[in-house]
């Protein structure tokens, strides 16, 4: 059975705004296959963070989700209530940003960790949620000692590594890892990387990585997409998008990341000019025409569908 | 922290000596107002009481007694201070006490339910409720609830504790209390939890905000659970300290409402003492209220620092 | 205009249509100016010689008489027409209310601003007498010092003044702190400012807000505030608040006779202007801190 992990098709989620609505990801569609890896990339307000939470279907309650998301067989936006508790953390769970509010202030980090395996039943008892604990604890890199601490006795990186331990907590077989290295600093974020990459390959995990820096995506993972205005514009294997990316979007993108040890890189002048596009304000035809170095009339016209740019890729571009 | 209370206690008993002594020219002229005392008499009281000796002797004596529990004699009923307050301590701690704790457990819950469903009916008649009864006087809406419930429909008495000359004991006494109780306490109650209600609502609507929540649900927990051990943990944080503040607030908390419905406690003995000026009375009262604040101060700052992780010094 | 005067002229116009937009605002701002209208028309609306009990008796009114018998809200135990006591009661409870509100802003900002300004030991020393005052209960140190000072309206509101500013004190100290923090202050120094000029053209502005704020939410504190005081007894016995309506309904036994025509106006109208001013105050708040409105 060669059935992908997740199967995403045609996802459209618009917020409804009390003055207009706000179109937050506009037709996007893309498959993880079982143990792979997929990393998701774009600045911000591209919706990717949208994209992730409503996967587990956590967006607050204004917010309008059509399409299919096939998650282990099972189309979740299909599901009712208790189904979709079920699915929830043990089908898919997501690792989230480790910023201070991520964690609940007043409880205890190894409790945090425990709940859940206590909710799904995945542990029989409080004695075997903690003794499970403690292995996710040490599994990633923490001492037994932690669960008993709060969350603002971490420090940053310790704080993921929680998170990352939670996430794990009743097997998941899909792990959307959301921002997961921001704003930790170099060192951390290599060890992260590294734990993520040992963890998926332990438990064959399917692995979705969304950051806005393409360099991490491009050791991490596989396969690479890459959004922009709610759409995803190229997407394909990682290292071949990274190393020779066919839409002028991801080509300033990966200009704009100095490349560690090569000293030209960074005095080569790179990077993007303007802002990405308010959601609701887009510009007609191609959202990036306005940015893009190779824009020509035409690019107004309409928006470009995704199509092959050679070596596995596809990128939505009429130039290529 | 306890220093500091101790301190704040020290100014209090400096501030209401000198206080009363800016007012009180005479004490023993006032004390036998009306009645024919000889003079040598009356200078022999003054000599007792110390008020011929200087203004730093005087307030040393003050202290003293004070802290031995001598509060001087009430002008209107000619009885010790510290008498009459301990017979007025019970009725307002039953009245004041048992409002405090409705009030704080409806109100908070009130609240739970405004933010929970926010913006829906509930949530504004929660809101605009609890607001209408804040904002009018407390002892007013006795008034209303007293002609209302206790002169247009006779269903309770128009005031006191228990029944004039009634010889009732033990249950019955009990029952006839509470029957005399429940006018004033709804009064309160009603007017009161208000505060409650809108901390509650707005803490938790903040930590509704929170990242955290998400997460809880995201692990597949029920609504219910979320709500209970997640989002009401953080945010009844601040409703336990003012409850436990608001608890300090007890005994002088319904003085006026305690005039309207004759309930003899200390609101009434205040309220009695206005009309005096029974000044000891207004003294000794003043240093109990005081010192009950500052010391449920105390412990609300202990209590919070208990609850809270973050806090140091836990 | 200068370009300062401008920008203030400009910040003002933006609140006014914000405020405008907001319904709790306008509901609350009709209601007020229809309490000040009355205040203010109350020679006009209501004849104060009604309030002399002899004029009242000579008048030959009804002791005691409901609204059905007596226009527009009965008569009291001496004769007096309620309505004219409503009328002129707005009148006190208003202005007392004002003036000590203003008294308690005025005392709780010079405290915030000189504490938060000029920090270290004025800071610690004014700090420590604030909290002391913070944790007197409220109601009966203005007891006391009523009890002790005298009745009269000049009093109460001295009273109300010197026992509520500490709250004002507090606000107005963290918001200094705040804009302490922000660049341009240590800008202005180096170029050479003065402390006044520092304090009168950066903290004040920024602090403006807040301050016009948290008075409009004091006013309904100080009103409760005199109304209760006056209730005991404690009020000038020579002004006519709606406060002393409610004692002197009570004293007299409105209560058993069933004469809620008596303190039934006086509660609403306090009731009224409260609630008036808290949603003033609320919307007030909620556009000087955007933030606040998502909360609520």
């Amino acid at each position: 059975m060669t059935e992908p992990m997740l199967s995403v098709r045609d996802l459209h989620i618009t917020y409804r705004a009390s003055t207009s609505p706000v179109p937050a990801v506009r037709g996007v569609s893309f498959d993880i296959p079982r143990g792979g890896s997929l990393g998701l990339a774009g600045e911000s307000g591209c919706g990717k963070s949208t994209l992730a939470n409503s996967l587990l279907r956590l967006l607050p309650q204004d917010a309008e989700v059509t399409g299919q998301i096939v998650l282990d067989g099972r189309d979740v936006l299909d599901l009712n209530p208790g189904g979709l508790r079920a699915v929830r953390w043990t089908a898919g769970a997501i690792v989230f940003q480790g910023a201070l509010h991520a964690l609940n202030p007043v409880q205890t980090v190894g409790r945090q960790i425990s709940e859940p395996m206590l909710a799904h039943r995945t542990a029989a008892s409080r004695h075997e949620a903690d003794r499970r604990t403690t292995e996710l604890l040490g599994r990633v890199g923490l001492t037994a000692a932690r669960a008993s601490d709060y969350p603002h006795q971490l420090s940053g990186g310790q704080r993921q590594r929680v998170l990352i331990a939670m996430a794990l907590a009743c097997d998941p077989h899909l792990l959307i890892a959301d921002e997961p290295t921001t704003a930790l600093d170099l060192m951390i974020q290599a060890q992260v990387l590294a734990l993520l990459d040992d963890l998926k390959q332990e438990r064959d995990l399917t692995l979705l990585f969304i950051t806005h820096d393409l360099s991490v995506l491009a050791y991490a993972c596989e396969d690479l997409a890459l959004m922009y205005a709610g759409r995803i514009v190229e997407t394909g294997p990682s290292w071949e998008v990274f190393e020779n990316p066919t839409h002028p979007y991801t080509q300033g993108l990966s200009a704009a990341f100095p490349t560690i040890g090569d000293l030209g890189s960074r005095m080569a002048p790179s990077g993007l000019g303007g802002d990405p596009p308010t959601p609701g304000l887009l510009p007609a035809g191609c959202p990036f025409h306005p940015r893009c170095p190779l824009a020509i009339p035409e690019c107004e016209d309409a928006e470009p569908a995704l199509r092959p740019s050679g070596e596995g890729k596809e990128a939505a571009c009429i130039r290529v | 922290m306890v220093l500091g209370s101790v301190a704040t206690l020290a100014f209090v008993l400096v501030f209401n000596f000198f206080l009363f002594r800016v007012v009180q020219t005479d004490p023993v002229g006032s004390l036998f107002r009306g009645r024919n005392i000889p003079q040598d008499v009356l200078d022999e009281l003054r000599a007792d009481f110390g008020l011929d000796q200087s203004l730093g002797a005087q307030f040393v004596l003050y202290v003293k007694e004070t802290l031995q529990g001598n509060l001087g004699v009430s002008y209107q009923s000619r009885q010790p201070v510290w008498d009459e307050i301990a017979r007025s301590v019970p009725p307002t701690v039953a009245l004041v006490g048992a409002s405090a704790i409705l009030s704080a457990v409806i109100g908070t819950v009130a609240g739970i339910v405004a933010a929970w469903r926010r913006n829906t009916w509930k949530d504004h008649a929660i809101t605009s409720g609890t607001m209408i009864f804040y904002s009018m006087p407390d002892f007013w809406l006795g008034m209303i609830l007293l002609v209302g419930f206790a002169v247009v429909l006779p269903w309770f008495p128009v005031g006191g504790m228990t029944d004039i000359g009634s010889t009732a004991t033990g249950l019955d006494r009990l029952l006839d209390q509470l029957h005399h109780m429940f006018l004033p306490a709804l009064t309160l109650t009603l007017a009161y939890l208000g505060e409650y209600a809108l901390i509650m609502r707005s803490s938790l609507l903040e930590v509704m905000g929170e990242d955290y929540l998400t997460v809880a649900r995201a692990k597949g927990l029920r609504d219910k659970i979320v709500r209970r051990r997640h989002a009401v943990p953080n945010a009844i944080l601040p409703v336990v300290t003012l409850t436990a503040i608001n608890l300090g607030f007890v005994l002088s908390g319904a003085i006026a409402v305690e005039a309207v419905f004759s309930w003899p406690g200390l609101g009434k003995a205040t309220a009695d003492a206005i009309r005096g000026p029974d000044l000891p009375m207004l003294q000794g009262l003043f240093l109990l209220f005081s010192g009950a604040v500052i010391v449920f101060n105390l412990l609300a700052d202990i209590t919070y620092a208990w609850l809270d992780p973050r806090v140091e010094g836990a | 205009m200068s370009i300062a005067r401008q920008r203030r002229v400009a910040t003002a116009k933006r609140v006014w249509g914000h405020f405008r937009s907001s319904p709790q605002g306008m509901i609350g701002l009709m209601v007020l100016l229809v309490f000040v209208a009355m205040a203010v028309l109350a020679p006009v609306l209501a004849d104060v010689r009604e309030l002399n009990p002899v004029f009242a008796r000579q008048s030959g009114n009804p002791q005691w008489a409901s609204p059905s018998d007596f226009p527009f809200l009965g008569t009291d135990h001496i004769r007096r027409s309620v309505w004219v006591q409503f009328v002129w009661g707005s009148r006190v409870s208003l202005f007392v209310g004002l003036a000590a509100t203003v008294l308690t802003i005025l005392i709780g900002s010079v405290v915030g601003i000189v504490s938060g300004y000029l920090g270290k030991r004025t800071d610690r020393v004014m700090m420590r007498v604030t909290e002391w005052f913070l944790v007197i209960p409220f109601l009966p140190l203005a007891i006391v010092l009523a009890s002790v000072l005298g009745r009269s309206v000049w009093i109460i509101i001295f009273v109300i003044g010197v026992t509520s500013w500490p709250s004002t004190a507090r606000l107005v100290r963290a918001q200094v702190l705040t804009v302490k923090q922000r660049l341009f202050v240590d800008r202005a120094r180096s170029l050479g400012a003065k402390g006044g000029h520092i304090i009168g053209h950066h903290i004040l502005p920024n602090v403006s807000g807040l301050i016009l704020a948290n008075a409009t939410l004091a006013v309904p504190i100080s009103i409760l505030t005199e109304t209760t005081l006056a209730f005991l007894g404690l009020g000038d016995p020579s002004s006519a608040s709606w406060g002393k309506t409610l004692e002197e309904a009570f004293v007299n036994g409105a209560i058993v006779r069933n004469a809620w025509w008596y303190f039934l106006p006086a509660g609403l109208g306090i009731l009224a202007v409260v609630m008036a001013f808290t949603l003033i105050g609320r919307t007030l708040e909620e556009i000087a801190n955007p933030r606040l409105s998502r909360n609520r």
